[in-house]
């Protein structure tokens, strides 16, 4: 296809498509009592509102993120005439939709530099995935801030691929203070990051220096700009804005009740149990499925074979053995998925992959039939229809997981050019 | 202790004087047809000591309770709260005072069965929880029994005020009554039974006490007689420090928009000989319409989790009030949202012209309480909110006087419910009280509207505007003044039910554990095969685990 061949075409493109969805955004804003602009921008203009007046982002009600977001957009409160306030206030989403498109290019480098794809062929997968996707573009200009993390991962993995360990770390670093799910690359890639993945393999065998030789220059490198940047980000915040940047950025995650129906598997339980009805405190394991695989066993098996796939195995079982999922969360995965997807059995075997993907939407279609009667008719559908359907969805997401992990194992035809 | 009684003609209405006789010891009424008000002022000193330990300790302490029956409001006693009732307090040392009125409180609203209220001491919330559970109190985890002195805080909410004039009291509580059974039960001694038993029937009952007078007023509101009309008699008090005053009254406009004329009989029973005829005029705040306008609330069905509240009005009855014309007149209605149900403050504030216009609303004017957008409601501690929205009027046309529309003007207030705990059938119901719907004039001089005998102020409302406001009530219009929202629940049935809380717990951990085990053995699958090392020197480093 033609339209493959030049990289030109491609950005173009979708950077048009981007231009459409923010002038259209714009438009039904302008027109309708719906508006297209998400809630949470408005959570964060709110905030960068008070930020340039000098005050917390946190005297906004409901924002759980970083200060950094809202210093970012303190331009959307800059105040003008008719059509520069417009424009000011499209200054987020703009930014979002330029992160989208600069994760697209950081994607597309790397197939073509690290994995010595064919121009074409890694334009045709970053499109149909990432670049050209609508639900992508719709997200990032309805001014969702989950765009920013495509471009933050993407940029870890150019970083990590490309063997710049400081680099690697300081984005790592600042991911994980923007959103705290990324610190589960940073042990995919430590452990990637041997002695011979820097050129210098060892062939000793004895058991005292194959200890020693762990900690490897890229690996302490790459650990202490990590830290170094989360905590100097940390402490900055800290500092400007005492406990309450710690309460809302940090420890609601981990107090929050999610008693509000969700995709999670844990959702009708954790109704259950916050509101007192649960025998045993089941819940409160929660996290010990989730992160014995995302942080033991995802990176110990697959991470040396396929540092991408064993990312995406990683996020996928984040978001599937989550507490609480939302469908902002499969945004996390997809930035992942070229790399994933040209060697996957998925591609390979048509009817795998077209069962996976039939499956995954039937699990989605059947809760959202759910939510719906709640929601919007009003019937009591906790029990059976959502607690099934969660359950239904919980066993398609494990099921494809396990695809993943096969496929992660076998390697694929993707390897990591050598320098 | 000092009553008053003022029975209200309507102008329509019959009188012959055989039917209020008075006599050197007591006053008789017989078939009267007219609206009526008691009220009696208790001094601190007579009353019962459960009471009076409570009132003690409380600066200011204002009850209003309005039935949840339709009635129609007479002037000068035109103003309305919501159904339901609402407590003004202020306490007169910021500490001390909870546990007693929380005592009293309880009292009062805890008899009826299936209520769903904040208590305001212990945090727990009353559901009628007809689930049996073993080992299972139905009380929430995350309820913690709090501390006696900042305990009155937490279920109160403080509502922001316009004027301290008028409404000083600084805590606010409301709940769900529809009847206040188990307040009047606690009368002592058999006059005040009687008295207290007769408030049963009332449309609307303010209880009010402060610590400047050390007196306690209680006023029933009765705004049509008994079936036969009102036939009583009324004896002069035995002691000389008890008194009976006696009107036999009708309102009228008076010369000023701002004014009520009133004109009838008066008599002190014991005292005056006679019925004395009197005509007074004075400037009242609280205002009738001259045309009756009517608003009608319901929910458009179907509810869901977000409920939308519409509010009704006959187009042809929203003309501006015959205020006086420096006035700047406005429609609002006042909300007061039960922990359960609650508005999206950052939604209704806004100020975009579209939404409000979509919803006939013109701005959010005041917002007091419960705000939280993401808690489930066990674990809300304060009873709920208050909204004061200012509404949008249909255009005056050229042609209106002419042509009358009589189609509907329909504001709408979006809302949302909280998560309730689940329940046998998977519903709960919410208790929605109307909200009240009324013009405010605020004028700019300075009528003093406290010499008005009729006054009534802490409604929750009127202290969000200049104490020169005039208002005049629209009338609800509808056989009860609650809506019942539908909440759907998570569905939980004792015994051998199918859908029980084991279940879900079962279901959950199996398919997880499931879930799990399936992932590790993939992941076993692979490491078996070729290593943890990296693929292409498989065999070279095989690290061993």
């Amino acid at each position: 296809m033609a339209l493959f061949d030049s990289p030109a075409r491609v950005f173009l493109a979708a950077t048009a498509l981007r231009l459409v969805l923010l002038v259209y955004g714009g438009w039904q804003d302008a027109h309708s009592a719906v508006k297209y602009t998400d809630i949470d921008y408005m959570v964060f203009t709110d905030a960068a509102r008070y930020v340039a007046k000098g005050e917390s982002p946190y005297a906004r009600d409901t924002y759980r993120y970083t200060p950094l977001l809202a210093w970012i957009l303190v331009p959307t409160a800059w105040e003008g005439a008719a059509p520069w306030s417009t424009l000011s206030f499209a200054f987020g989403k703009v930014l979002f939709a330029l992160s989208d498109v600069l994760a697209g290019w950081l994607v597309v480098q790397l197939l073509v530099r690290c994995y010595r794809f064919p121009v074409e062929r890694a334009l045709r997968y970053v499109a149909a995935v990432w670049l050209w996707n609508p639900m992508v573009a719709n997200i990032s200009t309805r001014g969702s801030s989950e765009g920013v993390l495509g471009v933050l991962v993407a940029a870890l993995l150019w970083a990590t691929l490309t063997k710049k360990p400081i680099l690697a770390g300081l984005i790592l670093g600042l991911a994980v203070h923007f959103k705290i799910y990324p610190f589960i690359y940073g042990i995919s890639i430590l452990w990637w990051w041997d002695a011979e993945r820097d050129g210098s393999a060892t062939a000793d065998t004895a058991l005292l220096s194959q200890a020693l030789g762990f900690f490897t220059p890229s690996r302490v490198k790459f650990t202490v700009a990590a830290l170094a940047s989360f905590v100097a980000l940390n402490l900055v915040m800290y500092l400007q804005y005492g406990q309450p940047f710690l309460h809302h950025t940090f420890f609601h995650h981990l107090t929050r009740i999610d008693h509000r129906h969700n995709f999670s598997p844990y959702s009708t339980l954790l109704y259950l149990s916050a509101a007192g009805g649960a025998e045993t405190r089941f819940e409160a394991l929660a996290f010990l499925p989730q992160l014995i695989l995302v942080v033991v066993a995802l990176p110990l098996v697959l991470a040396k074979k396929s540092l991408t796939t064993a990312m995406l195995a990683q996020t996928f079982t984040f978001v599937t053995f989550n507490k609480v999922c939302t469908s902002q969360y499969f945004l996390w995965y997809l930035i992942l998925l070229p790399f994933y997807l040209p060697s996957s059995s998925l591609i390979r075997k048509p009817t795998l992959g077209i069962s996976a993907a039939i499956l995954w939407i039937a699990g989605q279609a059947l809760w959202l039939h759910q939510g719906y009667n709640l929601e919007f008719l009003g019937l009591s559908s906790f029990v059976p229809g959502l607690f099934l359907a969660g359950l239904f969805f919980f066993a398609v997401n494990v099921w494809i997981l396990g695809i993943i992990v096969r496929d992660g194992g076998d390697g694929g035809d993707i390897t990591v050019a050598e320098k | 202790m000092k009553q008053r009684i003022t029975f209200i003609q309507r102008v329509d209405a019959g009188f012959d004087p055989q039917q209020a006789v008075l006599t050197a010891s007591s006053l008789s009424v017989r078939g009267l047809d007219a609206a009526r008000e008691d009220r009696i002022t208790v001094g601190l000193d007579e009353l019962p000591e459960e009471f009076r330990a409570v009132l003690e300790q409380s600066h200011e302490l204002h009850l209003r309770w309005a039935s949840e029956r339709s009635f129609d409001a007479v002037p000068p006693f035109s103003s309305r709260v919501s159904p339901g009732l609402h407590v003004h307090y202020t306490p007169l040392e910021s500490e001390s005072s909870s546990e007693a009125l929380c005592t009293l409180l309880r009292t009062v609203v805890a008899p009826t069965k299936d209520a769903q209220y904040k208590d305001c001491l212990k945090q727990e919330v009353f559901y009628d929880y007809s689930i049996p559970f073993e080992g299972t109190t139905w009380i929430c985890s995350a309820c913690v029994r709090s501390d006696p002195e900042t305990a009155i805080q937490d279920s109160f909410i403080t509502p922001p005020l316009r004027s301290t004039q008028f409404a000083s009291a600084s805590l606010q509580y409301y709940t769900y009554l529809p009847s206040i059974q188990s307040l009047v039960s606690r009368a002592d001694g058999p006059e005040c039974h009687t008295r207290a038993d007769a408030l049963l029937s009332a449309d609307s009952v303010d209880i009010d006490y402060d610590s400047v007078s050390r007196a306690l007023t209680v006023s029933g509101l009765w705004t049509s007689p008994p079936t036969g009309g009102w036939t009583d008699q009324f004896r002069k008090p035995a002691s000389a420090a008890d008194q009976i005053e006696f009107g036999l009254l009708g309102a009228d406009a008076g010369l000023e928009p701002e004014e009520i004329k009133m004109g009838g009989l008066l008599a002190v029973v014991g005292l005056d000989e006679k019925l004395k005829p009197t005509m007074f005029s004075f400037p009242s705040r609280h205002q009738s319409l001259p045309e009756p306008s009517t608003y009608a609330v319901s929910f458009a069905s179907p509810t869901g989790l977000h409920p939308t509240m519409s509010i009704s009005m006959p187009q042809s009855s929203l003309k501006r009030p015959p205020a006086p014309s420096d006035t700047t007149c406005a429609l609002h209605t006042y909300l007061t949202l039960p922990s359960t149900i609650f508005g999206d403050q950052y939604q209704l504030a806004t100020t975009d012209p579209l939404f409000l216009e979509s919803h006939n609303l013109v701005a959010l004017r005041a917002l007091a309480g419960e705000m939280d957008l993401e808690a489930p409601d066990w674990v809300v501690q304060r009873w709920g909110s208050n909204w004061l929205l200012e509404l949008s009027t249909p255009r005056e046309t050229e042609d209106a006087t002419t042509t009358p529309d009589p189609s509907n003007w329909t504001a709408t207030i979006p809302l949302h419910l909280r998560y309730l705990p689940p329940s046998e059938t998977g519903h709960r119901t919410a208790h929605i009280p109307w909200p009240v719907v009324f013009w405010a004039c605020t004028a700019e001089d300075d009528t003093n509207m406290g010499v008005n005998p009729f006054d009534r102020t802490n409604l929750g409302w009127d202290s969000l505007f200049h104490p020169r406001t005039l208002f005049y009530q629209l009338q609800p219009a509808g056989d009860r003044l609650v809506e019942e929202v539908d909440v759907p629940v998570l569905r939980l049935e004792g015994g051998d039910g199918y859908f029980q809380g084991k279940h879900i717990e079962l279901g959950t951990c199996v398919f997880i554990s499931l879930g799990f085990m399936w992932v590790l053995w993939r992941l076993a699958c692979v490491a078996w095969s070729s290593g943890v090392g990296n693929k292409r020197t498989k065999g070279v480093h095989d690290k061993k685990e």
